[in-house]
């Protein structure tokens, strides 16, 4: 009814009330990640896959609710995996199925390499383009380099990855409408954001990486197909937050001990074979895959204690994938910061759009709205 | 995660290096003008045939494409008996009837390179119903490129390996090019493995340059149908070294993509500083494989040019099999 409502009069009625809020030609950036969800983990759990026309469909609903809330502009990352492609094609032919005006759908001019510094790449280019928030549609592993250069910037998270703990699954018309409404200014970004938590990894020295959920200390010896399924293999896990009800690693600590997203601590515990220490977790360490695991520590880190890995030699997961190998030299550690990424928390976003009666239309506001005038 | 011994570490190292020797030297030697036919090489994707072929025994069936020598030599096939049988020499492999695109070693479990583009898919499928019917925990593997995977005879074999819940692996090796095109131009999803799920069985990718990526997926792809698990797409993402065939100019490839791709995902090297490094094994003991595998190339070719080739009563041998 809304939409019909909004055609009607072609613009978002109560935009017009909202004036002195507005931002001026808000644009919102959205990074799809099309080689999310391929890993092995649909071998050795049971993960979904996520098709990338599901993707396209999720970007179509978010520009409807996007053009909806008046937003003009939206910045897009290319690649070559056939998003950026399907998106355009439809765009082009009016084969996206929204009714309403979308806004102007720009592609970055950037060189893809058809990897994780495409997006690195993407994410940059919209901060410079002054985006009012970020919608990211891919797993952790997307989050975590979105986490690296975006800044201050807002993000909506969707997830379209393997089993994920940091980003929502949320319908993508909700989303964009959140990302629409504290890109516009309909809402106040600092009303409806939460600043996350980072995990930052340092090898010998220097900053090596960032984890947004959990950094896992593991004995594999090789990067490899980089999903973690053999719990045995698990030594040491840090956890930025861990809800009771997430799958993958921070699992192991939500189900004894959650840590809310938003406390300013963490937790490092020290795993072994499931039997010893001071208890066992049955955990789902991945989907479908519920393995019981030792824990022989637990104690919580605070934000800028440095934490040393025990471990001599293995490699270290960050967000549930393997990423750094080290050995009997290296020196690691791992530290809590608590100046991450800003989230858009997207019930609280919608809750406010209501009291600020951003859907609807009444003599109330109609008044208000002459009064202004 | 990867139970590798240091056996298993200078073994995966030795197969790699003797595919890699083994094809450079072919492709030296076919500017030679002394080999017959055609040859398709496989330097560059090494790790894949190697990650897959080291859980497999002699029990084990795989079917091979156009670009075979790689899966011949990592499924155990003599590389003396190869290089005969690319020379087309009666001490080949296949008493030089068969040549490149055709050796084969039923003995150790190789059906044979094929020349038809997609042609494993459906043998696969025949070799993993018996190794169903036998019962003794038997797999096969299909190996085949990016080019294949369009071909009906791989879509309907994965049909029907799913429908017959077959202990079978689909090995797509992804090099980029189905000859001259780019996969980008005759795949419409951004990876071969998309396809998995609409024959309903796993589909993975992984890093076809990296033998650790290949052996930990490929390993719990044949775990699994061992166990009675049914099929499963793999997917490697590689790159070829050479052209589609020799004598291929490759204008298709921008300028200095193979440099870079020898420079930065030349699996031997990636191999070696993994190991190296971690301390599990010295850079020596690679030398010492190095020297061993040269000789080993040297002496194949060496063979090879001396052995006689077939004869006129060769001719209507070995041509049907006597039941």
């Amino acid at each position: 009814m809304l939409l019909d409502r909004v055609n009607e009069s072609n613009t978002l009625l109560l935009l017009t009330n909202m004036k002195s809020m507005k931002h001026d030609n808000p644009a919102v950036g959205v990074l799809v990640n099309p080689a999310s969800g391929r890993d092995v983990r649909r071998l050795v759990a049971k993960a979904s896959v996520f098709q990338n026309t599901e993707k396209c469909n999720m970007v179509y609903r978010l520009l409807g609710a996007l053009g909806v809330l008046g937003i003009g502009e939206v910045f897009m990352m290319p690649d070559v995996a056939g998003v950026a492609c399907h998106i355009m094609h439809s765009l082009q032919y009016g084969r996206h199925g929204n009714p309403q005006k979308l806004p102007e759908v720009h592609f970055l001019e950037m060189p893809i390499e058809d990897g994780p510094v495409d997006t690195l790449r993407a994410i940059e280019l919209m901060v410079n383009r002054g985006v009012g928030a970020i919608v990211v549609m891919g797993g952790d592993g997307t989050h975590r380099l979105v986490a690296k250069k975006c800044g201050d910037v807002p993000l909506v998270t969707l997830s379209t990855g393997t089993n994920n703990a940091f980003p929502e699954i949320r319908e993508a018309t909700v989303a964009g409408l959140a990302a629409g409404l504290v890109a516009s200014g309909l809402v106040t970004a600092a009303d409806v954001c939460q600043r996350s938590k980072v995990l930052r990894v340092d090898k010998n020295g220097a900053a090596e990486d960032i984890a947004l959920v959990d950094v896992c200390v593991t004995s594999a010896g090789w990067i490899g197909s980089k999903a973690l399924w053999h719990p045995e293999s698990l030594r040491e896990l840090f956890v930025a937050f861990a809800e009771a009800d997430a799958v993958g690693l921070s699992s192991i600590a939500g189900l004894v001990r959650p840590v809310d997203r938003r406390s300013c601590y963490g937790l490092h515990l020290t795993l072994g074979p499931p039997g010893e220490g001071i208890m066992t977790v049955t955990a789902p360490i991945a989907p479908g895959l519920l393995a019981p695991v030792g824990i022989t520590g637990m104690k919580e880190i605070k934000r800028g204690e440095i934490q040393t890995v025990a471990a001599a030699y293995g490699t270290i997961a960050l967000d549930g994938e393997r990423e750094i190998e080290f050995g009997g030299q290296d020196d690691i550690k791992v530290w809590l910061d608590v100046n991450g990424p800003l989230i858009v928390d997207i019930s609280k976003t919608m809750e406010q759009a209501v009291r600020n009666h951003v859907f609807v239309k009444t003599e109330y506001d109609e008044h208000r709205r002459e009064s202004a005038s | 995660m990867s139970e590798l011994k240091k056996a298993d570490l200078l073994k995966a190292y030795r197969t790699m290096r003797e595919i890699r020797d083994f094809e450079e030297r072919v492709h030296k030697e076919f500017a030679t003008g002394k080999i017959p036919g055609f040859v398709h090489l496989y330097a560059g994707e090494e790790a894949v045939a190697t990650g897959v072929c080291m859980h497999l025994n002699d029990d084990d069936r795989i079917t091979s494409t156009h670009r075979g020598h790689g899966h011949c030599i990592a499924k155990g096939v003599d590389s003396i008996g190869m290089m005969a049988e690319i020379y087309g020499k009666k001490t080949g492999s296949c008493c030089g009837k068969g040549g490149s695109m055709h050796i084969a070693d039923l003995e150790k479990g190789m059906l044979g390179a094929n020349g038809i583009v997609g042609a494993g898919g459906p043998l696969g499928c025949g070799a993993a119903l018996a190794a169903k019917f036998k019962g003794k925990g038997g797999v096969a593997v299909v190996f085949f490129g990016d080019g294949a995977s369009n071909q009906g005879t791989i879509l309907e074999s994965m049909n029907l390996a799913n429908i017959w819940n077959l202990p079978v692996i689909f090995l797509a090796e992804n090099n980029g090019y189905a000859e001259s095109t780019g996969v980008k131009y005759n795949v419409p999803t951004p990876n071969i493995a998309d396809r998995a799920a609409g024959f309903g069985m796993p589909g993975v990718t992984v890093d076809g340059n990296d033998f650790f990526a290949v052996y930990e997926a490929a390993g719990e792809a044949i775990k699994r149908a061992r166990e009675g698990g049914g099929p499963t797409l793999l997917e490697c993402k590689t790159n070829r070294f050479f052209g589609h065939f020799e004598g291929d100019a490759m204008t298709y490839k921008a300028p200095g993509e193979v440099k870079r791709q020898r420079e930065e995902c030349d699996c031997l090297k990636i191999f070696a500083a993994k190991v190296t490094s971690a301390g599990l094994v010295t850079a020596a003991e690679l030398e010492a494989i190095d020297k061993e595998v040269a000789a080993l190339i040297d002496e194949a070719v060496e063979k090879a040019l001396a052995a006689p080739t077939p004869t006129e009563a060769d001719l209507l041998t070995d041509v049907y099999v006597s039941y």
